[in-house]
């Protein structure tokens, strides 16, 4: 295995250690034999674009480790980020099926892996392997999943503290291993996202962002060191959040 | 069902006729006034339900508002995720008109995918298309705070 920006670039699919946990690539070891014959892994720095919103379809991504952001333009053209894909996620999918253009740009948020399969490569691939069809119902199940959880916080939320609120929480699901020097209540999150995507993720401004964030650390809820992130107070910002 | 609607069905189209042949054996054509509520959130459906005519509206509820879109689209099919997660759908759909429905028994449906795989294609089709609904809905609001959140999604291709 080769090392890259910090990481173990997964070269053969049929070995991936991290298989059995990913929604997608838990396939059986002779469709994981055809996958690694007809994927082309690449490896990005962070900011990378994968794909454009609008261009034609090419072929789906399985992201294999990094995370990316997937952003599109509102009906004001503004720029907002639909959700943040996490490794093991196949992207354009929904370009694939509907043979429409990506509906989003997918852009590394940090060093990553994908790996990608053309058009006509993962057509093949789902009708010889009919385990793919499953798991490609899975993921764009898991897809429908989340988006519709935006769309509920849409209409839950109603001020921006709460929707940044609801997204600290929401990041706090996969905290840091605890270290010394924390206190037992204390939850650490990595976010790599800056406070300008932040605010296309909850559709506000950076102003705003860095005013509430600035705001909950008078507050004595949060510290906010470089990328990392200690919540201080949960309960507080529970209290904030509808539901 | 009519031919003609059999051919613009999301799910049909993609299929070989001797499976549509299979699932019309099940089907069920009924007509709905207007105000029926076709998929209830919460309720796992144990139909699918393909619009054939009419037009209904997609609502998400929450509990201070309904985010919403309204859709006219001839041949949408709707519980396709409930059908193969067991998920319990977050939407409600109802007609706003009167609406001609075709539906199919989701046992029928599990059972023809269980020996025919290749229907996956068709699935994830569907699939796509409500998710394509869902970020469009996300698109058309940027994720503000409205006072009310009802848009038209224009009908696909």
């Amino acid at each position: 295995m080769a090392m890259s920006y910090n990481f173990r670039i997964i070269e053969d699919c049929t070995k991936c250690a991290f298989r059995e946990h990913r929604l997608f690539c838990n396939l059986p070891n002779k469709a994981l034999g055809r996958l690694q014959d007809i994927k082309a892994t690449s490896v990005y720095p962070k900011g990378a674009l994968l794909c454009l919103e609008g261009q034609a379809p090419r072929g789906i991504f399985v992201l294999c480790t990094g995370r990316a952001k997937l952003t599109t333009t509102s009906a004001e053209g503004k720029s907002i980020i639909l959700r943040i894909a996490e490794p093991g996620e196949v992207l354009g999918l929904t370009a694939v099926f509907s043979n429409a253009p990506y509906e989003a740009t997918i852009e590394t948020l940090e060093p990553s892996q994908a790996n990608f399969i053309s058009m006509t490569d993962f057509v093949h691939f789902m009708k010889d392997y009919p385990d793919v069809g499953m798991k490609v119902a899975q993921q764009l199940t898991h897809n429908c999943r989340c988006a519709y959880g935006e769309i509920r916080s849409i209409g839950l939320s109603n001020s921006v503290p709460e929707k940044i609120a609801k997204l600290v929480l929401k990041w706090a699901e996969q905290p840091l291993p605890a270290s010394t020097g924390r206190k037992p209540n204390e939850v650490a999150i990595r976010v790599t996202l800056t406070q300008e995507e932040i605010a296309q993720f909850v559709g506000t401004s950076r102003e705003t962002v860095s005013r509430v964030l600035s705001d909950f650390r008078k507050k004595g809820w949060l510290r906010m060191k470089g990328v990392i992130w200690t919540i201080l107070d949960k309960d507080s910002l529970e209290d904030m959040v509808t539901t | 069902m009519s031919g003609e609607a059999k051919n613009t069905n999301e799910l049909y189209a993609l299929l070989r006729a001797e499976l549509r042949h299979e699932l019309a054996q099940h089907e069920q054509l009924i007509t709905l006034p207007e105000g029926s509520t076709l998929i209830e959130h919460s309720v796992l459906p144990d139909h699918l339900v393909i619009l054939n005519s009419g037009t209904v509206r997609v609502s998400v509820p929450c509990p201070r508002r309904a985010v919403s879109v309204t859709t006219g689209q001839q041949g949408k099919v709707f519980g396709m995720r409930a059908a193969i997660s067991g998920e319990l759908p977050e939407i409600d759909v109802i007609c706003v008109e009167p609406c001609n429905i075709t539906m199919v028994p989701r046992d029928a449906f599990l059972d023809l995918l269980k020996n025919h795989p290749e229907i996956y294609f068709a699935v994830a089709k569907v699939l796509s298309a409500d998710l394509q609904i869902a970020d469009h809905i996300l698109r058309s609001n940027s994720r503000r705070a409205l006072p009310s959140l009802r848009i038209k999604v224009p009908k696909p291709v």
